[in-house]
């Protein structure tokens, strides 16, 4: 949940980018990080491999500016997407206001991207959270890709019930990251106003 | 969102930050805070002398995931928990300490303030802290961000990423 600060008279929302490996997360991140005004943004940290591969989690808080007196930030992470990093991923969603699904468009990740959505599910249901109970936006990453496939194919098995919004996006140019943002922003604020 | 969230203001507030201001004075540390599970900043307190501290958004960011992480290892091995945290080097170190389920209190300090006066007074006015926090802890619902607000930041939204 958002956290307020009256005496900073600071509020703070967490969103997490979440997908499989390699699916653009940390890009999405580092493409804000350029192109917002310096203050706009906090320092930047990666806890990563040597070949940049997420270990922990990203980390990028930017500030949206002050709405009633209120200095309001959203404090951006993305998860380590490999499997094998569950244990971390898990921890990163504590206290989560919205997710960014970052899904990989290559035909052979599919599968990947399937397996990811399952285990979001499965973490948020360690917090007592359904997938339902938070504002989630699906991006589908990559869509430079030559043989991306069709967004309605990646949609139908990351949502076959198509309750989330989709955008397209090319991180390392830009493309869609920003709509993606704002739209998993919008969302966030719309939820906390109306709880 | 199912975690309750800790909303200090007011009285609470300045008992909170009396109690760090207390603790920075006991110990001879450079700074403390009081963060939440999630890694923001609920009070934080410099001493006078000290130089200006990191960007303290990235301190507690690191510093409640590296908590976590060490929660996951207590529990992997069989324990509720592991209370403290210390980290030291040549020159400065870190020491975390639980403040019930919600908060961590954090203590930054150097070769002038002996560790085992900063775990002392760390460990004491965690204790002080944790009453604190839980009358400060309040349903998400009643945090009063109203539809005016969330217009506003909408705004913003379109001017920071455009429209």
């Amino acid at each position: 949940m958002s956290t307020i600060n009256f005496a900073a008279r600071e509020i703070n929302f967490k969103i997490v980018y979440y997908g499989p490996g390699m699916s653009g997360k940390t890009t999405n991140l580092k493409w804000v990080f350029q192109q917002i005004p310096q203050n706009r943004k906090g320092e930047m940290v990666s806890l990563a491999t040597e070949d940049e591969r997420t270990l922990f989690f990203d980390f990028l808080p930017v500030d949206l500016g002050e709405v009633k007196g209120f200095k309001t930030r959203f404090h951006l992470y993305t998860v380590p997407g490999q499997v094998f990093y569950n244990a971390s991923r898990k921890l990163i969603l504590r206290g989560v206001d919205g997710i960014v699904f970052v899904a990989d468009s290559a035909p052979n990740r599919l599968r990947a991207n399937a397996e990811s959505m399952r285990n979001l599910r499965e973490n948020l249901a360690e917090y007592g959270i359904k997938l339902e109970d938070i504002p989630i936006v699906l991006q589908a990453n990559k869509r430079d890709t030559p043989d991306a496939l069709p967004v309605e194919m990646i949609q139908a098995v990351i949502d076959p019930e198509r309750r989330f919004p989709i955008f397209e996006a090319v991180a390392t140019t830009g493309m869609g990251v920003f709509e993606t943002l704002k739209a998993v922003s919008r969302e966030v604020l719309s939820r906390v106003a109306s709880s | 969102m199912v975690e309750p969230a800790v909303a200090l203001f007011g009285e609470a507030y300045e008992r909170a930050a009396r109690v760090l201001e207390e603790l920075l004075r006991e110990s001879g540390a450079r700074y403390t805070l009081l963060l939440d599970r999630k890694g923001f900043v609920l009070v934080h307190k410099e001493a006078l002398w000290a130089p200006k501290p990191p960007a303290l958004d990235s301190l507690a960011t690191l510093i409640a995931g590296n908590a976590a992480a060490t929660q996951a290892l207590a529990r992997m091995l069989g324990e509720p928990r592991f209370n403290e945290l210390l980290h030291q080097g040549s020159a400065h170190g870190l020491y975390v300490e639980e403040v019930g389920e919600l908060a961590l209190l954090v203590v930054i300090f150097d070769s002038s303030a002996p560790v085992g006066r900063v775990k002392l007074y760390g460990k004491r006015a965690a204790q002080v802290l944790e009453s604190i926090t839980q009358e400060a802890v309040v349903n998400p619902g009643t945090l009063g961000i109203d539809s005016e607000y969330r217009d506003g930041a909408n705004a913003l939204l379109d001017e920071l990423f455009g429209n």
